[in-house]
């Protein structure tokens, strides 16, 4: 008899949470290929070294952008991988709640439960992201108090209002943290004259991006490809710079936070004031971005505890709790 | 004839007795919403989330990017 999981989807990682075992998957949402026999090489960590290194019959490519499913094949193959290595084979069935963006569509929402059931489940649910992250901030739900959660993934960020186990108001964008990451490739481009990779965007905005002035900052030394002369380049980049760079996708998120919270009724709008707001995903570990959004927001922001986690341990509390947090699920409110 | 009396005077007194004991009758919705929320109680959540925090300081080191 299998044990029945909870799975985050995101963009950048998969989680898999294993009923009465916890955390027992976390890996990058990336699959290399054979791009001439279609033939998967590699998955999750050993296919994200590959990113952006592969000679020309692989291809490494994350099968989601913005949240949302672009290639269903590709995703079937990684959601069956994925199970496979956490045990699941045709004998053994599990029950499956998978974390999705609350944007997402009637099509993508059927294409996921039907990629995980093809893929081996006996039964697929789906839940939304806000929903699950404020269950696995820890924040109290289960009250008649406001409780807002701002989740900034890969391809989206989501902000809800949650009381008494429900959504109360929501905003979702299809931005996130790899649009970061693509606006510092842009401007490097254009400013610099120079092409680096995802990877290197990424790791540019580890190292000194910020949403706002922060006591420790620091330059980057950065290499990439000259587009003049195609010879290897090294320049030099500011956190100036940088938040430059990612302002327009900075400021996109901080705008659907505002929405979110003038959609909030009035006797809920002013517990945040006490309360706060809780950061997770890890979109969120932008330095800056909490000061940022509590400054133009004027609502206390805090950081969840364990913000990379925190939706696939509420994916983990229901399927712990199916039968009694089964309303919570997409299909059952429809 | 007595004693089919006596048997349905007995199953009264006992129909009698177990709705006495059974309490005042609650809706369905109010049972299942109660459940809902009890099961989000943070007392419920304790046992998912001390089972993660020591995966999460075994894993510390796995970055690979922050998106979520």
């Amino acid at each position: 008899m299998a044990r029945d999981l909870a799975i985050d989807l995101g963009t950048a990682n998969t989680l898999v949470y294993m009923k009465g075992k916890g955390i027992v998957l976390n890996e990058p949402s990336v699959i290399a290929l054979n791009r001439q026999t279609g033939e998967v090489l590699a998955t999750g960590r050993e296919a994200w070294q590959m990113i952006g290194r592969t000679p020309g019959y692989i291809v490494a490519v994350r099968p989601l952008r913005g949240g949302a499913i672009t290639d269903f094949e590709i995703t079937e193959r990684m959601i069956r991988l994925l199970l496979q290595r956490v045990g699941v084979s045709r004998f053994t069935r599990p029950k499956v709640v998978i974390c999705v963006p609350s944007a997402i569509t009637e099509v993508e929402r059927r294409a996921v439960t039907d990629a995980a059931r093809r893929a081996g489940a006996a039964d697929a649910q789906l839940i939304e992201q806000p929903m699950a992250a404020a269950i696995g901030a820890d924040l109290p739900i289960d009250e008649p108090v406001g409780n807002m959660v701002i989740d900034i993934g890969g391809g989206t960020s989501e902000t809800a209002v949650i009381s008494l186990g429900g959504i109360v108001a929501l905003e979702a964008v299809r931005v996130g943290s790899f649009d970061i990451d693509a606006s510092i490739q842009a401007y490097v481009r254009r400013e610099h004259g120079i092409a680096i990779g995802e990877r290197t965007a990424e790791e540019v905005k580890v190292a000194i991006g910020s949403a706002a002035v922060t006591d420790d900052e620091s330059q980057a030394e950065v290499r990439g490809r000259d587009l003049m002369t195609g010879l290897p380049k090294t320049v030099v980049l500011t956190p100036e710079e940088i938040r430059f760079a990612i302002d327009d996708v900075v400021s996109s998120i901080i705008a659907s936070v505002v929405r979110c919270l003038a959609k909030a009724p009035p006797e809920l709008a002013q517990d945040f004031l006490v309360r706060g707001m809780y950061l997770v995903g890890g979109g969120g570990l932008l330095r800056g971005l909490a000061q940022r959004i509590e400054k133009e927001t004027q609502v206390p922001v805090r950081m969840s505890n364990m913000p990379l986690e925190a939706v696939v341990m509420g994916a983990g509390h229901c399927i712990e709790h199916y039968d009694a947090l089964k309303g919570m699920f997409m299909g059952a409110r429809r | 004839m007595p004693w089919v009396l006596a048997a349905i005077v007995a199953v009264a007194i006992v129909v009698v007795v177990f709705l006495a004991k059974r309490g005042p009758h609650q809706e369905p919705g109010v049972v299942n919403f109660r459940k809902h929320i009890d099961a989000l109680s943070p007392e419920a959540r304790r046992e998912v989330m001390d089972r993660v925090r020591p995966t999460r300081d075994d894993s510390s080191n796995t970055d690979h990017g922050t998106g979520g």
